[in-house]
């Protein structure tokens, strides 16, 4: 990653409130952000910091109470659902702790769904997933169910559906969390590789270990930034 | 039973926990048992109860069959009566009857009276002895045998003698001659029982003349047996066919082709209704196994939601049969509730049932609940409960431990496959939605067709009244005829009358006087063979005032007085099956009527009227003057200019009542009235089973939507998951609208293919359009789609509105 690289990310004073039965929880506040083209950053913080809720923002999931929130240089803060969707279908790709795939489809089916979304033609999807399959080593295990994976299989798979629509940024959510160290070592593994190809990750973490994998670490204490360092990595491109 | 008790008391417990299931199950369990005990309730009543007469199995309708078209009629002359009477071997007592009426004058209305001419076996025959008096005796029944006596039907009796105990000996004038009132029956006593109103039975034979006595060919009879004990049916019919056999040798003239049929009385009085009731409880039984879908689809829901408790029992020990009990205890419980409400309903069902009937449907006023309905209702809501209860409770005892008590599946988000005996049953529920609303679709396109049939006249506008002129007050038919007239003239000149005419019998009013012909300057037509029409009686401006065309020729005029040449009007189908390719008028016809018949020249041709109703075949009618025959009853029909016609019902009153008030006017109603209630079982037999499709789409429809609202609860997580990939609104839609058209058009498929079938059961109620009607069928499976597709609509769109950040913090 250079410094000059174009921010893919910008995040100006955001804040984020939710209201429940009339309690006002701030749950964001005064959030300034860039992630730059093939960064690697990790967000870590101690549990209810704000952590999640900020990679909701980051995904189009949610949308700041205040605050200006610029993806690729567009201002996206105040889009349609629809933009939204659009937007998160192509520019983003998600990794979830839980993998999040869909039980009653094959993994090639899961990796496949977003592409369909796009409304990509079939010749084009099909040429993505076995890419992407190939590149996470699950191109052989892609007429199974999810069910008869292992955990470490299915985030693998989870990451190949995050990939095959070259998104913008790769988002995670702590993508180690429902594995062991093996199976979370290798996974970390895989977000390297993929930095080292040049992906832009953003990936919230809890553990230090991980971490540390990244170029830069943000740390969240009561929904503000308290601290930004170095991390790591190696870097990307 | 100790732990029958327990789970009795548990299963309150849960039902009480969850009042809104409980709610629901129970008033669609209700409207399910409530439907069937009421349609139960009349085939119970019509169908298999005995009639109210001692050993009723005994008793037989003796018939006679048409050659030509199989159909049976009750038609006999005297004297075939008594032949049959005297050479039989095989019944205890035949009896002959026919219906009439009378005006009893008590005061200064006459009343019309229904009563019955009957030989004096009748009351022997049904084993019914009179409340207070007599019958009357063989003796009575005899030409010139003692004074005119009559017996009463207990409603007269109580309606216009306040139950006098007195009554018998007392005399009553009916019908300008002198009664004695020799007994009363019972409460409840009716014969013939189909018939609605039954007032008087009188002596057979103090109605007939010698002429009706003598002729063999004059058929007006009804006749009833009892079998002998141990005679059956089919050797009474041997009997009867070898003495039709002779008397068809003997009076070749009056019984050529003469085929007598034996059908039980009860067979004969319901035999029409059936094929209707059989329909109605299959389609009442289909809402209930609907609603027990239903019902099912809410155990199974609750059964997830219990999975954790039943795993929790059989990891304490529980065998699966004792969390099948459990479960099914549960259900009964539930059945029991909707039984229960059901009967209420049933209650309530029967009474408006009864209201809406048609008149014509015999035995209504006996529907009710009795003993056979109550164990009828006690044992559908028990096999309701097993039929409901039964997957769920063998789904919910087949719990993985394991898994179950682990709370399994992490990181997935599962569909369908543990749907799949839902979906089963929502798929039974369209197909069974589907053959009902086949069933009333078709039962619907019959009857748009039978009103799209002109009955050959216009009834709007056209008021009908009975004048009935004594014909002891005027004895001569030239008197008679003149006092019509009269009446006629002066209803002409009423001011909102346009046109008036008179007729008998009245189109659509049940009554047919039906007689042999030949054709002047033809061969004789061979003995048996002779072609038959209906006659009707009408005076001059009858055509004009119904409306029916003069196709040919001419309508009657004033010529055509009671001493000019006899002559006839035709209808076209008269004309077009005797005279083909011929101008009929000038010809001329030979009607049986009478010792000697007299030839009637053909002055016109007139339209064809549908005088047995709109669903029946035009018949060859001919139409003779009444100055031209003997008559003492005409029905006045009078075309208005006002939109009510019954506005000038009292004016036609006030004619008759001026001239001679003694003459009464009744049965004054719209012709429309009797249009419709030529339609009224038609339209019947299609709002009941209309009701019940409707009935069964409603409660389809929550299937559905409990179905795919049940699914997208359980996908809320991979809704949100799709949400989150870039999902659009209607993607999401899609998806869930996706998944209730696969059920939707498997429960089509499923139903089409039964209601191709199942429908053809349904044949004989179908007018104009075949049973496997393809536009019906199309038409029905569409509106289906559509109501399955609104019902998954509702929950598609809460899919869509799934907020995703919610939907991924299960994890």
């Amino acid at each position: 990653m250079s410094a000059s690289a174009k921010p893919i990310i910008r995040l100006e004073d955001v804040q984020k409130v939710f209201y429940t039965d009339e309690v006002e929880t701030h749950a964001l506040s005064g959030i300034h952000l860039e992630i730059r083209d093939g960064e690697y950053v990790s967000i870590a913080g101690p549990s209810g910091c704000g952590k999640s809720t900020l990679l909701s923002l980051l995904g189009l999931l949610d949308s700041p109470t205040e605050g200006g929130y610029w993806l690729n240089g567009d201002s996206v803060s105040g889009l349609p659902l629809s933009e939204r969707a659009r937007i998160r279908n192509r520019e983003i790709g998600f990794i979830f702790q839980s993998f999040n795939l869909i039980g009653d489809l094959t993994v090639y089916e899961n990796v496949e769904l977003p592409l369909t979304y796009r409304g990509m033609g079939a010749a084009e999807r099909k040429q993505r997933v076995v890419e992407a399959l190939e590149r996470v080593g699950m191109a052989h295990r892609a007429k199974h169910l999810p069910s008869q994976l292992s955990g470490g299989q299915q985030q693998r798979v989870a990451v190949a559906r995050a990939v095959a629509g070259q998104p913008a940024i790769l988002l995670a959510d702590e993508p180690t969390g429902n594995l062991d160290s093996i199976n979370g070592e290798a996974v970390m593994g895989l977000l390297q590789e993929l930095h080292k190809g040049g992906a832009t990750i953003c990936m919230v973490t809890h553990d230090q270990r991980y971490a540390r994998h990244a170029d830069r670490e943000i740390h969240l204490f009561d929904g503000r930034v308290v601290e930004e360092s170095a991390g790591l990595s190696i870097g990307g491109a | 039973m100790r732990t029958f008790w327990q789970d009795l008391r548990y299963g309150a417990r849960m039902l009480t926990k969850s009042p809104g299931f409980t709610l629901i199950a129970v008033a669609a369990l209700a409207l399910g048992i409530g439907a069937n005990t009421v349609i139960f309730s009349v085939v119970n009543t019509l169908l298999l109860r005995p009639l109210a007469f001692p050993r009723s199995e005994q008793l037989t309708a003796i018939l006679v069959k048409d050659p030509e078209t199989g159909q049976l009629y009750s038609s006999y002359s005297y004297l075939n009566f008594q032949d049959i009477h005297d050479q039989n071997h095989v019944f205890e007592q035949v009896a002959a009857s026919y219906m009439t009426t009378a005006f009893l004058r008590a005061g200064d209305e006459p009343e019309r009276l229904r009563g019955v001419y009957a030989s004096a076996d009748l009351f022997p025959l049904l084993g019914v002895d009179p409340l207070a008096g007599r019958a009357f005796s063989t003796e009575e029944e005899k030409p010139g045998g003692g004074e005119h006596v009559i017996v009463l039907g207990y409603d007269l009796w109580q309606r216009r003698f306040d139950g006098d105990p007195k009554i018998v000996g007392r005399q009553l004038t009916i019908d300008d001659q002198s009664w004695t009132v020799l007994g009363v029956m019972p409460r409840g006593f009716k014969f013939p029982v189909g018939v609605a109103q039954v007032d008087f039975w009188m002596p057979l034979a103090s109605s007939l003349s010698e002429g009706a006595r003598a002729a063999r060919g004059a058929v007006f009879l009804n006749l009833v047996g009892r079998l002998k004990p141990g005679v059956t049916l089919d050797q009474a019919q041997a009997e009867v066919n070898a003495i039709a056999g002779r008397l068809e040798a003997q009076y070749p003239e009056a019984n050529t082709g003469l085929k007598i049929s034996l059908v039980s009385a009860h067979e004969r009085l319901v035999g029409k209704v059936r094929p209707a009731l059989l329909v109605l409880l299959a389609a009442v039984a289909f809402v209930l196994l609907i609603a027990c879908a239903n019902v099912a689809n809410l155990m199974l829901a609750r059964a997830t939601v219990r999975r954790k408790e039943v795993a929790i029992r059989t990891a304490l020990g529980a065998s699966r049969w004792r969390i099948v009990r459990q479960m099914l205890t549960e259900s009964l419980l539930l059945s029991a509730l909707g039984g229960g409400a059901g009967l209420l309903l049933a209650l309530w069902g029967m009474d408006l049932l009864v209201a809406a009937i048609p008149a014509d449907i015999p035995r209504t006023g006996e529907i009710g609940l009795d003993k056979y309905v109550l164990l009828f209702t006690a044992g559908v809501t028990t096999l309701t409960g097993i039929i409901f209860g039964l997957v769920p409770a063998l789904q919910a005892s087949k719990t993985d431990l394991n898994e179950t008590l682990k709370d399994g599946t992490r990181g997935m988000s599962g569909g369908m496959q543990r749907n799949r005996v839902r979906s089963a049953l929502v798929i039974t529920e369209i197909a069974l939605s589907l053959v009902l609303l086949i069933g009333a679709g078709l039962l619907f396109q019959s009857f748009r067709r039978l009103l799209e049939v002109s009955p050959g006249f216009e009834a709007d506008k056209v008021l009908t009244a009975d004048v009935s002129v004594s014909d002891k007050k005027y004895p001569e038919e030239e008197q008679r005829a003149a006092f019509y007239h009269e009446a006629l003239e002066r209803m002409k000149a009423i001011p909102e009358v346009q046109a008036v005419g008179a007729v008998y019998p009245l189109p659509l009013g049940g009554s047919f006087i039906v007689f042999t012909f030949d054709i002047a300057g033809r061969p004789p037509f061979p003995l048996g063979q002779q072609p038959s029409a209906d006659r009707r009686i009408i005076s001059q401006d009858y055509f004009k005032a119904m409306s029916i065309p003069v196709l040919k020729g001419r309508a009657f005029n004033d010529q055509d007085r009671t001493s000019a040449p006899p002559v006839v009007i035709i209808n076209e189908t008269f004309a077009h099956r005797f005279f083909p390719g011929e101008d009929p008028v000038g010809k001329a016809i030979i009607p049986g009527e009478g010792k000697d018949p007299v030839t009637r020249e053909i002055v016109g041709v007139v339209g064809d009227v549908r005088h047995a109703g709109l669903d029946t075949e035009r018949t060859p009618e001919y139409y003779v003057p009444y100055e031209q025959t003997d008559v003492d009853r005409l029905t006045v029909v009078a075309r208005t200019a006002s939109g009510n016609p019954a506005n000038v019902a009292g004016a036609l009153r006030g004619v008759v009542a001026a001239m001679d008030k003694e003459q009464p006017v009744y049965n004054i109603r719209p012709m429309t009235q009797l249009l419709d209630e030529s339609v009224a079982r038609r339209r019947f037999n299609m709002m009941l089973l209309g009701g019940f499709a409707l009935l069964a789409l409603l409660l389809a429809s929550i299937g559905i939507y409990g179905v795919i609202s049940y699914s997208v609860a359980q996908r809320t997580r991979e809704i949100g998951i799709r949400i989150a990939l870039g999902a659009q609104l209607s993607d999401v839609i899609k998806l869930i609208l996706k998944q209730g058209l696969a059920l939707a058009l498997a429960g089509l498929a499923a139903g089409l293919l039964v209601a191709y079938f199942v429908t053809k059961l349904m044949s004989s109620l179908l007018f104009g359009v075949g049973a496997t009607d393809p536009v019906t069928f199309a038409s029905v499976a569409l509106i289906l789609l559509f109501v399955a597709l609104l019902a998954c609509y509702i929950p598609a769109r809460r899919a869509a509105n799934v907020d995703p950040n919610v939907a991924l913090r299960y994890e």
